[in-house]
């Protein structure tokens, strides 16, 4: 029987909470349940890291501890986890965390308020690496703003880390959690509240089941995306079925032909993954969101949302993927060029879900993507584009080119594939082709950018992919 | 521990260990009590429209709701602009998308937000106006014009064998303070209010509320320990929030906490002003100009707020680091339906600084000269060439060593030509390079404010020392800075000393923390006020030990008398049990500073503070993208006060002033409806914006010639000017691909969409 209480470790007990709001944020049950201040709301989308938490997980006989944004995270998808706080960081000596004395001794902080989530960032971080490369702690911090210090600082406490003990009172602790953790992470959730329902199962079979009788459920799989229903639009989502604690959905294989992406697979154990097949995807993933953000943001909740400028989504359409519906009874592989249907609209149906996404692997395929925007990180796409091809003598033998940010959907560019098709790359094919695409797409003005500009850069990465395949080198400012 | 130990020292700040752990408290950690209520505000859908209808009838009934107020629950005035009127809490007619029109409280944020969505208003709307041109073309102003004139402009620009003639724009700018506004107010008997804001100013917090309730500001105290984050956005934009949240406070006679959504946020308040320019200019074959002659422009938005002061800090600073002997200038405060546009961090001070930078570029390029060369041949000289268009003559200039030393220390000759030779061989990949200098004046222009108190109390039992200013905490570190000098002036630890939170009842008729000068007159004001009480302490040492005249010597935690010694914590209680009083308040006002606004001439400032910064850029020509490679700043703070943390201030600044030139955007629809009113579609700069190689060095020779505390130069505003380098460091990389003959046309900030259609049009002139 799937049970009505989640529990989750804090404090090193086991906290129960009876029936949760579905919709209620993680943030906000910690400030104003726990009582806890210290994590800060800064924009309630994720998008600036100060109420940055760090869960953790069990992964084997460890801990795996990611930070993600506790405003977009709903409260019941915290059964089964450790949470950890800008307060809990602190020795019960009182003595401070080596990543909170780095900050204070480098100046880490300014007006202070997004300190924590700061802390918190670097302390998973410190978790995670032996090393502190500037790569990676600027991978680490990319979700953090903060206005105050321009950064500096905050790179030289992290820097500092590399000296200090890593033997903190987590690592004293650790097995007590773990133990703590293998009690608490394994019963299915149901909850029925005032009107909202929100389902956790750990089987596939026990997902049909509960799809078949609740169809018109929202599928929360990171909910990056699905969360800002509550936060900005400021409705209900009557029925939420969390996916992410199906194990079964959380794989990444490889038949040599295909890579087969669980449903539930974490963009960025997808991004180390795909990087030996696609260096370019990894690239791209990397400049998706943040660290935050793609720690619990999945492949198939990209797709499933079906955003114009999901940057998976022309990455994955060049690759000529496929997607594996799975409904109540039967399953079904779909091309992904058939997948997207209008703004938003995809062929998913109600009571089917996203099994998994198969990625073609092209050993002789030149393979690159770009994105344009107007921040390096975290930041949507004004464009972003894919390109697949084969060259044999001087000539386009296979070509698949996909667009973001070009329309309503994420769309392939068939007239300029044909173009390109069996052509052999001069100055003049390449102007064909770019003209080709203002038949392909009719871009729109947005606050990102202009349709003009769009058109634009839509060409000039064009020209750029055909330039760097003749020049055998990467040409930009981002090497 | 000689009073060199406390200043001069590196000391984190003061709150650093409770940041870093998530125990200093800001307005919105503030333990609630029992009963506390949340508001959220409804505001217009239109920007121009008559209200016909508010029906709140559904919102009355929404979950959790406790009550609403709309403008008839104001019993006084209905208005929270600072200055002038023109910023009312409930309109009768909306101006602006996104202006308050109702608030709620309710029994938690997240109910209280749900029901304001469920208002029904009709209106009839109105025609919009929504960009400067618009605003000029229809003489849309929020106050008159100012014009000023010096020397002959025409003439000179008529008789000059050179001239250009362009124009320019440099856009808004969301403050973006991580904490986003936020107010809770508790209620006190006798109808008093206990108002905890996150504000820049908490003096005008209660007088408007005052107001606003018809109350004696003796009913209202604000209370502000730290906020998160301010940079001009919480000098007057806090007031609505006050406001409203004392006013639910007041109609449910609970305590309320009233916490705005960062897009609410975005949406309500204003921002900084986008400045436009046309502009004629006559110079030598050198380069320097003879006489020039501008038309500026600025978005103010609905009403004055403090337009008219920024504004004048934008004629103010016109000049940046140059003399320019002959000048006509015509400023116009257009009048826009969007939210008020605001102080932000430079105060128009950066904007009229961009205009002549822009200028001067422009210059050198169609003279095909380095501009640093150009920059410097018209800077403002020593001895002669040393009088601003505004009649101040300029004592403490220091731009030529500083912008000389950096000139070397960069090697900015050298690099200027390597990288014409990277541009040479580089097809779609083009590096830029400059050096723009900074020059901006301290003090508030607006004579009356430069002034501040203080209240200092050391207690008898251990000697410890409470201080409390009317300084706001907002990162800038004006707490540490102001223990620090309060203990070097006492001999004692910094640990016994506590600056705790600004309230209006412990120091009275404060001025906003802004103008950068917070620190100067709130740690004199604390200076005074121990001034005082170690005069009480002498006098009574004097009596009581017979000692003759001489000096004190306040140092390691003991008082040196002529002949007597004291530990600092046994004079203080024998004084006591000798009836001293051992608490004081102190007072300071600015010397020396005196303008006239209508014949803008004077002495608006107590001193200057200089920068130079030299930034190095990379672009991409085939999609705009750009990079900030390496960026050296020397920077002078004066004989600082802790050096980490105007080093801090710094960085910072600078990066911040590179957001706004490059990546920050504001963008609104034809209708007046803003568009980027949340992370996802605005950005601030992210950790790689950061230069890859970023050298921040203070100018050791700094010393201010003016007595402010510690011979010191404020940090705050000043820095974020030395961005203007990266700003002009792009149009350098632009400018190469037509080989640097033709002069790049581009505006700020500098988006990778701009700078390829930048690219792109120059191209069509090759």
């Amino acid at each position: 029987m799937p049970s009505n209480k989640i529990r989750f470790i804090h404090s090193e007990k086991v906290i129960e909470i009876y029936n949760p709001d579905p919709n209620e944020t993680l943030l906000n049950f910690v400030r104003t349940k726990l009582k806890k201040t210290g994590t800060k709301e800064g924009c309630s989308e994720g998008g600036c890291g100060a109420c940055t938490v760090v869960l953790g997980e069990l992964k084997d006989n460890d801990i795996n501890y990611i930070a993600v944004n506790s405003c977009i995270t709903f409260l019941p998808t915290l059964d089964g986890k450790q949470l950890l706080l800008v307060e809990d960081l602190v020795s019960k000596d009182n003595s401070l965390h080596p990543v909170q004395e780095a900050m204070v001794k480098c100046h880490g902080s300014q007006c202070g308020f997004c300190t924590p989530g700061f802390v918190m960032s670097l302390f998973s971080m410190f978790k995670n690496y032996t090393q502190f490369k500037e790569d990676i702690i600027k991978d680490s911090i990319a979700g953090n703003l903060c206005r105050c210090t321009g950064y500096k600082p905050i790179i030289k406490a992290a820097k500092s880390l590399g000296t200090k003990n890593k033997i903190d009172h987590f690592v004293k602790n650790k097995k007590k959690t773990v133990a703590l953790l293998k009690k608490i992470g394994n019963q299915s959730i149901a909850i029925y509240k005032k009107g909202k329902r929100y389902f956790a199962p750990r089987y596939v079979s026990e997902l049909k089941k509960i799809l078949k009788k609740n169809a018109n459920s929202k599928l929360l799989s990171g909910g990056t995306d699905l969360s800002l229903i509550v936060t900005k639009d400021r409705k209900d989502i009557e029925s939420i079925v969390y996916m992410n604690s199906i194990k079964e959905l959380n794989y990444i294989k490889n038949n040599n032909k295909y890579i087969e992406v669980g449903a539930t697979t974490s963009l960025r154990n997808f991004e180390t993954y795909i990087k030996k097949y696609y260096p370019d995807f990894n690239k791209i993933l990397k400049r998706y969101g943040s660290i935050q953000i793609r720690n619990v943001a999945t492949i198939a909740g990209n797709i499933a949302t079906a955003s114009p400028i999901g940057d998976n989504l022309p990455l994955l359409l060049a690759l000529d993927s496929q997607i594996v519906l799975q409904g109540v009874k039967k399953s079904k592989i779909l091309p992904i060029n058939d997948f997207f249907i209008n703004y938003r609209k995809t062929k998913l149906k109600e009571g089917q879900f996203i099994h998994s996404i198969r990625i073609p692997i092209f050993d002789k395929n030149i393979f690159k993507a770009y994105k344009i925007s107007k921040r390096f990180d975290d930041d949507i796409s004004s464009v972003c584009a894919a390109f697949n091809l084969i060259i044999e003598n001087k000539k386009i033998k296979k070509i698949k080119i996909a667009y973001g940010g070009m329309a309503a959907i994420p769309k392939r560019a068939i007239y300029c594939e044909r173009v390109l098709l069996n052509s052999s790359i001069t100055k003049n094919v390449i102007d064909k082709a770019k003209n080709a695409l203002e038949k392909d797409f009719l871009p729109i003005s947005d606050m990102r950018a202009s349709s003009k500009y769009r058109k634009i850069i839509a060409k000039n990465l064009l020209e750029k992919c055909f330039l760097e395949i003749s020049e055998k080198k990467s040409v930009g400012i981002y090497n | 521990m000689n009073k060199e130990f406390f200043i001069n020292e590196e000391t984190p700040h003061e709150s650093g260990i409770k940041h870093v752990s998530g125990q200093a408290y800001y307005t919105d950690d503030i333990p609630e009590l029992p009963g506390t209520l949340y508001g959220a505000i409804g505001w217009s859908k239109r920007a121009h429209a008559i209200i016909k209808k508010i029906n709140l009838e559904e919102v009355e009934k929404s979950e959790g709701v406790i009550s609403v107020i709309t403008s008839k629950d104001i019993p006084g005035r209905n208005d929270v602009g600072p200055v002038y009127d023109g910023d009312p809490i409930f309109p009768q007619k909306a101006e602006y998308f996104g202006q308050p029109l109702f608030a709620v409280a309710a029994t938690s944020t997240e109910l209280a937000r749900k029901a304001v969505l469920k208002a029904k208003i009709s209106y009839k709307s109105l025609k919009v106006i929504n960009n400067i041109q618009e605003a000029l073309k229809k003489k849309s102003f929020v106050l008159k014009e100012n014009k000023i004139k010096n020397g002959e402009p025409i003439k000179k620009i008529n008789e000059a064998p050179y001239k250009l003639k362009g124009n320019f724009t440099t856009g808004s700018q969301e403050h973006f303070a991580l904490e986003g506004h936020v107010a809770f107010t508790i209620p006190q008997e006798d109808n008093d209010y206990k108002v905890y804001s996150s504000t820049q100013h908490p003096s005008e917090t209660q007088q408007i509320i005052a107001k606003m309730l018809k109350q004696k500001s003796n009913t209202i105290t604000v209370e502000v320990r730290r906020i998160g984050g301010g940079f001009g956005g919480k000098e007057t934009q806090s007031f609505i929030f006050a406001a409203i949240c004392t006013l639910l406070s007041k109609k449910t006679k609970r305590p309320v906490k009233l916490r705005i959504d960062r897009d609410d946020e975005i949406i309500i308040t204003g921002k900084r002003h986008d400045f436009y320019s046309e502009y004629e200019v006559g110079f030598d074959e050198l380069g320097v100009i003879q006489g020039l002659n501008i038309k500026l422009a600025s978005k103010c938005g609905i009403s004055p707020d403090l337009s008219g002061a920024i504004n004048q800090r934008a004629l103010l600073h016109l000049d940046n680091a140059y003399y320019i002997e002959n000048l006509l200038v015509e400023n116009y405060l257009c009048k826009t339906n969007t939210a008020s546009n605001t102080a932000f961090r430079g105060f128009g001070g950066n904007q009229g600084m961009m205009v002549i930078e822009n200028i001067i570029d422009n210059i050198a390029r169609s003279l095909k000269k380095d501009p640093a060369e150009i920059r410097r041949r018209n800077f403002y000289q020593n001895y002669k060439k040393n009088i601003t268009h505004y009649g101040m003559k300029i004592e403490d200039n220091v731009i030529h060593p500083i912008f000389d030393k950096l000139m070397k220390s960069t090697h900015y000759k050298g690099r200027r030509q390597e990288i014409k030779k990277f541009n040479s061989v580089n097809k779609y990949i083009k590096k830029g390079i400059a050096i723009t200098p900074v020059k901006f004046g301290i003090s508030f222009t607006t004579m009356h404010l430069n002034q501040a108190g203080a209240l200092v109390h050391i207690y008898s039992n251990d000697g410890s020392c409470h201080i409390n200013t009317g300084a706001i905490e907002m990162g800038q570190g004006t707490y540490t800075k102001i223990a620090q000098l309060a203990a070097a002036e006492l001999g004692l630890p910094l640990n016994k000393i506590k600056v705790s939170a600004t309230r209006t009842d412990k120091v009275p008729n404060t001025s906003a923390s802004a103008a950068s000068s917070t620190t100067d007159l709130n740690g004199a004001a604390m200076l005074d006020a121990i001034a005082k009480i170690k005069k009480n302490l002498f006098l009574f040492v004097k009596r009581k030990y017979k000692i003759k005249n001489g000096q004190a010597i306040y140092e390691n935690g003991s008082v040196k008398f002529k002949g007597k010694t004291f530990k600092f914590n046994k004079l203080i209680k024998e004084a006591y049990l000798n009836r001293v009083s051992l608490s004081s308040s102190g007072f300071y006002s600015t010397p020396k500073i005196r303008f006239d606004p209508k014949k803008f001439y004077g002495r608006p400032f107590l001193y200057f503070c200089y920068g130079a910064a030299v930034s190095e850029v990379i672009i991409d020509t085939l999609t705009g993208e750009n990079k900030i490679l390496k960026v050296d700043i020397l920077h002078d703070a004066g004989k600082a006060i802790n050096p980490a943390i105007e080093l801090g201030q710094i960085e910072g600044g600078f990066v911040q002033g590179a957001g706004w030139l490059t990546m920050e955007e504001v963008k609104w629809k034809n209708n007046g409806m803003i568009l980027t009113h949340s992370p996802s579609t605005y950005k601030i700069p992210a950790v790689n914006d950061m230069p890859e190689n970023f050298n921040v060095e203070i100018f050791k020779e700094g010393k201010n010639k003016e007595n402010v505390v510690n011979k010191s130069k404020t940090t705050g505003e000043p820095p974020l000017m030395n961005a203007m380098s990266v700003f002009f460091a792009i149009k350098d990389a632009i400018s190469s691909v037509g080989n640097y003959d033709i002069q790049p046309i581009i505006d700020a900030p500098a988006t990778p969409e701009k700078i390829l259609m930048s690219i792109n049009n120059l191209k069509t002139k090759l």
